[in-house]
């Protein structure tokens, strides 16, 4: 898979390393970790933090950044799981989350072109303000005793692995097809790499940046769906401080906070990673109270190695443009 | 040099005392001097960090690892005097440097391994406080009943006051001057926002931007140190989970203070201002009854209403090409 | 710049303050300084921190008893549980000119200099769910001391095996290191399998963080690398549900491995009713957040305090001030005491559909 899109640049394929390294480093100390069982439920439970890099991917592309995407999860999880404790219909809840999510992106964009806010202002305020609402929607109680089936969702499984897995995995697949290759889809880089250059070539900037803030949205209010079926009761505190984490993976993939640089493969990628340490940590056994310090340093790690890699690769590409040149003025 | 105060301090400005007006008018007793000045010490850990993240971020950068460095130093400070009986004022200055160091640790990694100070700093916070737990943990001592005993000289620090003004406005008061005479009265602080308008431009022109920019990591890592002593005396006990709520606050009272958050722009007198806002509008909405789990809803709105209205982005180039000649204007 | 555009502003953001007051409070704060009706008198409720079953739940019953004596009870906490915002709120609440409060501390001791405060501002002050030092607050409304309750959590699980005195693995899981009563509970609870179950295994103790996701994954990596584990106690009202959540997933029932710890019914039920859980416990924190109003309203009113003597509550009958002893407290005097209620009650399958909080 990776092999044949050789667009995606070695930045995502050292992400991949890096999570094999994880898995290897981990399932030597135990050997369970590299169950297949294993693998196939640290991808489930990273589902989560996919879908939303994947919106914060879109985001970040263009340039901006998302802080409200753990507000939005959380009230459209509140809203999905009361329709369904409630009795609703499953796609009623499912398209009245989705509609919150796609309503909560608009003020971002709205806020971000019309009134000429930064984003990271825009959507603090608005993750402060989700939190409210949701705490007033719900009156401060927990959405309880979800229904069985829906619950059962999360553990349907379809050729070997989680449905909901395969599903996010195509949809990933698909949006990087869309990012890379579709005409409309190169937009988002180009307004991140230069938004005044991405003005003079016609682009409609500010639809797109609009765009950017509906899909993260929309993402996020996805992330909630399957923070109901995956975890079955909801809290007024659902994905509190999840952005730290979102946007985290997404830098860890490859995604630059500056805009233009990233690929959401890669920042599913950093999400499998930042979730599977919570797991690694139990596996490997060593008393929980290391564990901030352990998963810290090891991000850390991972940041400034691959700092190292990319800067000793710049050198190398230099040397070999360089090369180049001297080739093509002797030939 | 003092030809204006820019307009979005004003605009700050205008706010607290529409603040000091409406919650008056809600809960007479916030008209109470003391209660105003003796309110200081519950925002004074968020804005004594923030002063300093507005450093940061006006190089383009960003820490929020300031949460956990104050657990940290709480547990270095109550695991010194109290357990390895040091003296107290030895263990707050070690403490101090160990704070110091973690600062210096990420601007380090910042600087030089070129790594984006989003995650370093996120890596930072969840190994500072790690590591404040472990160091409970091994000591001893046990990690969720916090560390007391300290003396009564220790809680005059946070506690004590001066002819009727606590010791919390008057560190307000240090800290934002050493911050202000740092940021916007030395070449030093020149150099930063050059940094942070473009650190291409300023590499060329002589700025070492490396050291500079790890400097001011170092900075935020120390009032972070000192927040944290401050807090420990102010709360009487040493706990490592300190600090860990005020990661949002902390960005919130930089960017409201008028800062941009892709750097260049930006100054402490609008953090000290955006720090007071958000602390009288805590106590007043309180004090007027609302439950404080709403009152995100007014700090959400407060944000984009104001700016919105005064639009920092608005007249981007303007600002920028104003804070140079201001810069000018300095240093002639 | 305008001058037109600041006075706007001002107006703006007097507005936007105004109304989210309006909107925010019910009750306006009370007047100061002048003999006050009993109706006038405030009580400020706060819990560790907002958003969690278990304090909101508290909060109902709280609000029910202002309601049905007629007095003000204000629930106010933050949603991150910290000293620093515990901290703050009582401040708020002393400086806005409430009566009493009703706590339940985050910290043993990092609330003394507020809570001496209050007090030395005449405001009465009243513990439940977690005390602080004595010396600080009139009355504790006692749950159970660690040893009752990190006992109990031991004894739903023994009473679930088939022969508890046999080696059996078991583990831990709650929110985190640093919070101090559940962390209480089982230090209590280690010593008490020491003595009682020597053969008993502690395999591991992992942390949630209060943070259902991660919970989850947590509860169900427990459950994939410790296969052969006897028990897991999960002491925190996400862990419970999150770790039932996870045996539910691999398929375990009660049978496969032992589930128990504390959580609100409401949020266990349909794991009674599958299988994947026999019972867990809590106590009646309707009662409790109910009980702990109404003593700090009646110290408000102006009661005065006898250890030995008891209060009238109403619909709950008599209850008894006990001395700080029963806890183990050193310090004692007339106007500091305990009161040990509510009950603790195990949940099954057979009585779990009677409570509803």
């Amino acid at each position: 898979m990776y092999r044949s899109a050789s667009l995606i640049k070695q930045r995502e394929f050292r992400t991949l390393l890096f999570l094999i390294l994880l898995f290897v480093v981990v399932g030597f100390i135990n050997s369970d970790y590299l169950s297949w069982q294993n693998i196939d439920k640290s991808l489930k439970s990273s589902l989560l933090f996919i879908v939303l890099a994947v919106g914060m991917t879109f985001v970040l592309l263009t340039g901006n950044l998302d802080i409200s995407v753990g507000g939005t999860l959380g009230i459209s999880a509140a809203v999905c799981g009361t329709i369904l404790r409630d009795g609703g219909n499953i796609f009623l809840a499912v398209i009245a989350a989705l509609l919150i999510g796609a309503c909560i992106g608009l003020i971002n964009g709205f806020g971000v072109i019309k009134l000429k806010i930064s984003s990271f202002i825009m959507t603090l305020a608005i993750l402060s303000i989700t939190r409210v609402v949701q705490v007033i929607y719900t009156d401060g109680k927990w959405v309880e005793n979800i229904p069985a089936h829906v619950k059962e969702l999360s553990n349907l499984d379809i050729f070997g692995i989680n449905l909901l897995s395969f599903i996010v995995i195509v949809g990933v697949i698909f949006v990087q097809l869309y990012l890379s290759k579709s005409s409309k889809g190169r937009y988002y880089t180009a307004i991140g790499d230069n938004a005044d250059g991405a003005i003079s070539l016609g682009i409609p900037v500010k639809r797109y940046i609009a765009y950017s803030f509906v899909i993260s949205g929309v993402c996020a209010s996805l992330a909630g769906l399957i923070f109901v079926s995956q975890i079955g009761f909801v809290s007024t505190n659902a994905g509190a401080g999840i952005e730290l984490t979102v946007i985290a993976s997404c830098v860890l993939g490859g995604v630059s906070l500056i805009g233009g640089i990233g690929t959401v493969v890669g920042a599913a990628l950093g999400a499998i990673i930042l979730t599977s340490i919570n797991s690694a940590l139990v596996y490997m056994k060593v008393p929980a109270f290391w564990n901030d310090t352990i998963s810290g340093s090891l991000l850390i790690m991972i940041v400034v190695i691959d700092a190292l890699l990319a800067f000793n690769a710049s050198k190398k590409a230099k040397k070999v443009r360089l090369n180049a040149r001297v080739l093509q003025k002797e030939a | 040099m003092l030809t204006k105060i820019p307009k979005w301090n004003l605009a700050l400005f205008v706010i607290i005392i529409a603040e000091i007006i409406v919650f008056g008018m809600l809960n007479p007793r916030f008209w109470n001097v003391t209660i105003l000045l003796n309110s200081f010490n519950d925002f004074i850990a968020i804005a004594i960090i923030g002063f300093f993240v507005t450093l940061v971020v006006i190089t383009g950068g960003i820490d929020i690892s300031g949460g956990s460095i104050i657990g940290l130093t709480s547990v270095v400070t109550g695991l010194l005097s109290q357990v390895a009986s040091l003296n107290i004022w030895v263990s707050i200055i070690c403490a101090i440097f160990i704070a110091g160091l973690c600062g210096l640790l990420n601007g380090v990694l910042i600087a030089y391994g070129k790594v984006q100070a989003m995650v370093i700093t996120l890596g930072g916070m969840l190994l500072y406080s790690g590591i404040a737990i472990v160091l409970v943990g091994m000591s001893g001592v046990s990690t969720y009943e916090g560390i007391s005993g300290f003396s009564e000289g220790f809680s005059q620090i946070a506690n004590g006051e001066v002819m009727g003004i606590p010791h919390a406005v008057l560190l307000f008061i240090i800290m934002f001057i050493i911050a202000y005479i740092l940021l916007h009265r030395t070449r030093y602080g020149r150099y930063i926002y050059l940094t942070g308008i473009n650190k291409n431009t300023a590499e060329y022109s002589g700025i070492h931007t490396k050291k500079i920019i790890a400097s001011t990591y170092v900075l935020s890592g120390l009032s972070a140190g000192i927040a944290g002593v401050v807090l420990t005396s102010y709360l009487g006990s040493a706990r490592s989970d300190y600090g860990a709520e005020y990661l949002m606050p902390i960005l919130t009272v930089v960017v409201l203070g008028g800062t941009l958050i892709t750097g260049g722009k930006g100054g402490v007198v609008g953090t000290a201002l955006a720090s007071i806002i958000l602390g009288f509008m805590l106590i007043g909405l309180q004090m007027a009854g609302v439950s404080t789990q709403y009152i995100g809803l007014a700090t959400g709105v407060l944000l984009i209403v104001s700016v919105a209205f005064l639009g920092i982005n608005r007249d981007f180039r303007s600002n920028m090409k104003r804070i140079v000649t201001q810069k000018q204007n300095i240093g002639g | 710049m305008g001058k037109i555009k600041s006075i706007t502003l001002l107006i703006v953001v007097a507005i936007v303050m105004l109304f989210t007051a309006a909107c925010g409070s019910n009750e306006g704060a009370s007047g100061d300084g002048k003999k006050k009706d009993d109706k006038d008198i405030q009580v400020v409720f706060i819990p560790k921190m907002t958003g969690n079953a278990f304090f909101e739940s508290g909060n109902d019953g709280a609000q029910k008893m202002g309601k049905k004596v007629g007095f003000k009870v204000k629930y106010d906490g933050a949603p991150e549980g910290t000293v620093a915002n515990q901290v703050q709120i009582i401040n708020s609440a002393v400086n806005s000119g409430a009566d009493a409060i009703a706590i339940s501390s985050v910290s043993s001791d990092g609330l003394n200099q507020a809570l001496k405060k209050a007090k030395d501002a005449g405001v009465k002050v009243v513990t439940w769910d977690s005390d602080v030092d004595p010396k600080y607050r009139s009355v504790y409304i006692n749950q159970g001391t660690p040893e009752i309750l990190g006992k109990m959590l031991v004894d739903m699980a023994a009473e679930q095996m088939d022969n508890p005195n046999e080696a059996k693995k078991i583990g831990w899981f709650y929110s985190s290191p640093t919070v101090p009563d559940q962390n209480a509970w089982v230090n209590y609870a280690n010593k008490y399998i020491k003595e009682k179950y020597p053969k008993w295994e502690l395999v591991t103790t992992q942390f949630g963080d209060a943070n259902e996701q991660k919970s989850l994954q947590v509860g169900g990596s427990i459950l994939d690398s410790y296969p052969d584990i006897d028990a897991i106690i999960c002491p925190d009202s996400t862990a419970l549900p999150a770790m039932a959540q996870a045996a539910e997933n691999k398929g375990l029932k009660a049978d496969d491995v032992i589930i128990t710890g504390f959580a609100s019914p409401n949020s266990m039920r349909q794991f009674i009713e599958n299988g994947t859980i026999t019972n867990h416990g809590l106590w009646d924190v309707k009662d409790q957040g109910a009980l702990a109003v109404y003593v700090a309203y009646w110290l408000a009113k102006g009661n005065e305090l006898k250890v030995g003597g008891s209060i009238d509550v109403p619909d709950m009958g008599s209850v008894k001030v006990e001395p700080n002893t029963i806890q183990g407290y050193d310090y004692t005097a007339d106007d500091s005491g305990i009161i040990v209620l509510p009950e603790r009650i195990v949940f099954t399958k057979e009585n779990t559909k009677d409570y509803n909080f």
